[in-house]
């Protein structure tokens, strides 16, 4: 069984069809890069794998169940998702014990997870002052918190400077190397090239593109001849 | 459900909102029990022992400030997008807003009681002051009303916050709502009012009115949790389930 499945999702907003006929796999240890021009229904479908957004037509699974009805389904996937938001008069540390407890979770993860993305020397401080970079690096928490085997990451090198760059991508390589599921989305194609196994590519909603990539591979030539 | 309802808590307790609100409150309906004193030196067709439990009534008057933490605590999730974290963690919308019913029923409970004790101590002060009876049998049950009534406003405005997601709106309607349409109508047209949300708290805060009689305190009980249940109803319906983008 897949780690991800996304069977002919389909999404209509009114008039706009933002995803079309979606179909593609994660499997464990692996890492798939989610590619696409603006607009062309990346965020849309991994709001639609994590049960945000109804699909018109279609299902995903998360290990073969969908993730409205995994049980305390943040110790299975982590999500970033793009414009992520906080309580802006929460301090990082208080956002992450309101959701281990919602969830559960012990109270030692939130220490951890600050760590993990170095945070946390400002964990006690206002997420409302928070750089750009910061709330990604709280972001990334989040996702993290529950230990998860999937991750589901919307553009989550956004604002993250080099260091975090660098600290993400062999997070990431050493995540799938013990086995865990990544999908995620990014323009940055030179960074995702160095550790991404397939590569998933829709333009207008539709795949136009499924590929394993090995060493040979121009993600970029790839990417610009199949969204052409 | 019990962790869903410990993190509820510890939003609220974590905001500074929540601590400013409930400061002002028990404030408020002291200052609220001194008009009513006043008014004992005037005539009146209502028996002295209403007009002294309608002062220890004014702890009724707390209800403005959880019904806005009620409206706050839910569209603020959607204000400033943490209902994504919060779907994520608990998929299930309608356990959201349960736990938030829940939460926000326990923080104006306590916004309720101190506001109670605050409208006791400054009524019974006063009326001593002025020479009145400070002391009915009834007293008690008044207080205890107007606890409950404050308590549930508080879960009305979760209700109304899960059905309108915009936080401005709610909190617009709400008060629009509260503090002059229906309180208006209540006071023109009686045999309505006391079918309407005010009508029903104030039948359960043993409110004595010149014109009309109110429900009884456990009629006027069940009225206001049915208003709250159709809300909560009608957001399932509408609006829970919406896209969250
Ligand atoms: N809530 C919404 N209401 C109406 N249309 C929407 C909504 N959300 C997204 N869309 C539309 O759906 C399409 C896909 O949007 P989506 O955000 O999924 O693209 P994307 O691939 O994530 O783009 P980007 O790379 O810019 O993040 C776009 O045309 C967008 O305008
Ligand atoms: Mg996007």
């Amino acid at each position: 069984m897949s780690a991800i499945t996304a069977s002919h999702l389909s999404k209509d907003y009114g008039d706009v069809r933002a995803v079309d006929d979606l179909s593609f796999t994660v499997e464990s240890g692996t890492i798939t890069a989610f590619l696409g021009p603006n607009g062309a229904g990346k965020t849309t479908t991994l709001r639609m794998i994590l049960g945000l957004v109804t699909p018109t037509e279609g299902a995903a699974a998360i290990d073969g169940r969908a993730y409205t009805e995994l049980e305390k389904p943040i110790t299975k996937v982590g999500a970033v998702l793009e414009a992520t938001a906080f309580h802006p008069a929460l301090t990082a540390r208080t956002h992450l014990r309101v959701l281990a407890t919602a969830a559960g979770l012990g109270h030692a993860r939130v220490g951890h997870v600050l760590d993990l993305v170095d945070l946390a020397d400002a964990a006690d401080r206002k997420v409302g002052h928070y750089s750009l970079g910061m709330r990604q690096r709280l972001a990334l928490a989040t996702a993290l918190l529950g230990d998860p085997g999937v991750l589901i990451l919307d553009e989550p090198a956004n604002g993250l400077d080099p260091a975090g760059i660098h600290w993400l991508r062999g997070f990431l390589r050493a995540y799938a190397h013990e086995g865990g599921a990544v999908l995620v989305s990014t323009h940055v194609l030179t960074e995702i090239q160095q550790i991404a196994d397939q590569v998933v590519i829709i333009a207008r909603g539709a795949l136009v593109r499924q590929a394993t990539l090995t060493s040979g591979t121009n993600l970029e030539d790839l990417y610009l001849e199949a969204t052409r | 459900m019990n962790g869903l309802i410990r993190a509820e808590l510890l939003k609220a307790r974590a905001g500074r909102t929540t601590w400013v609100l409930a400061a002002i409150a028990p404030l408020t309906c002291a200052l609220w029990a001194v008009l009513p004193v006043f008014l004992l030196d005037l005539e009146s067709a209502m028996p002295m022992e209403h007009r002294v439990e309608n002062v220890y009534n004014m702890a009724q008057q707390a209800y403005v400030f959880t019904l806005v933490l009620g409206v706050l605590a839910m569209t603020g999730e959607y204000r400033h997008q943490t209902i994504t974290w919060a779907f994520l963690v608990t998929p299930s919308r309608s356990r959201v807003v349960a736990a938030k019913l829940v939460a926000s029923g326990l923080v104006g409970l306590a916004i309720a009681v101190v506001s109670a004790l605050a409208t006791l101590a400054a009524g019974a002060a006063l009326l001593a002051l002025r020479g009145h009876p400070m002391m009915t049998p009834q007293v008690p049950l008044v207080l205890l009303g107007a606890v409950a009534s404050t308590t549930l406003y508080g879960l009305f405005g979760v209700a109304l916050g899960a059905l309108i997601r915009k936080q401005v709106v709610a909190l617009v309607v709400a008060l629009l709502w509260f503090m002059y349409g229906d309180y208006f109508l209540s006071s023109l047209l009686p045999d309505v009012g006391r079918w309407l949300p005010t009508g029903a708290a104030r039948a359960v805060g043993g409110m004595h009115l010149e014109s009309g009689a109110l429900l009884p305190a456990w009629g006027g009980g069940l009225l206001f949790a049915a208003y709250v249940t159709t809300l909560v109803l009608a957001a399932r319906l509408f609006t829970l389930r919406r896209d969250i983008t």
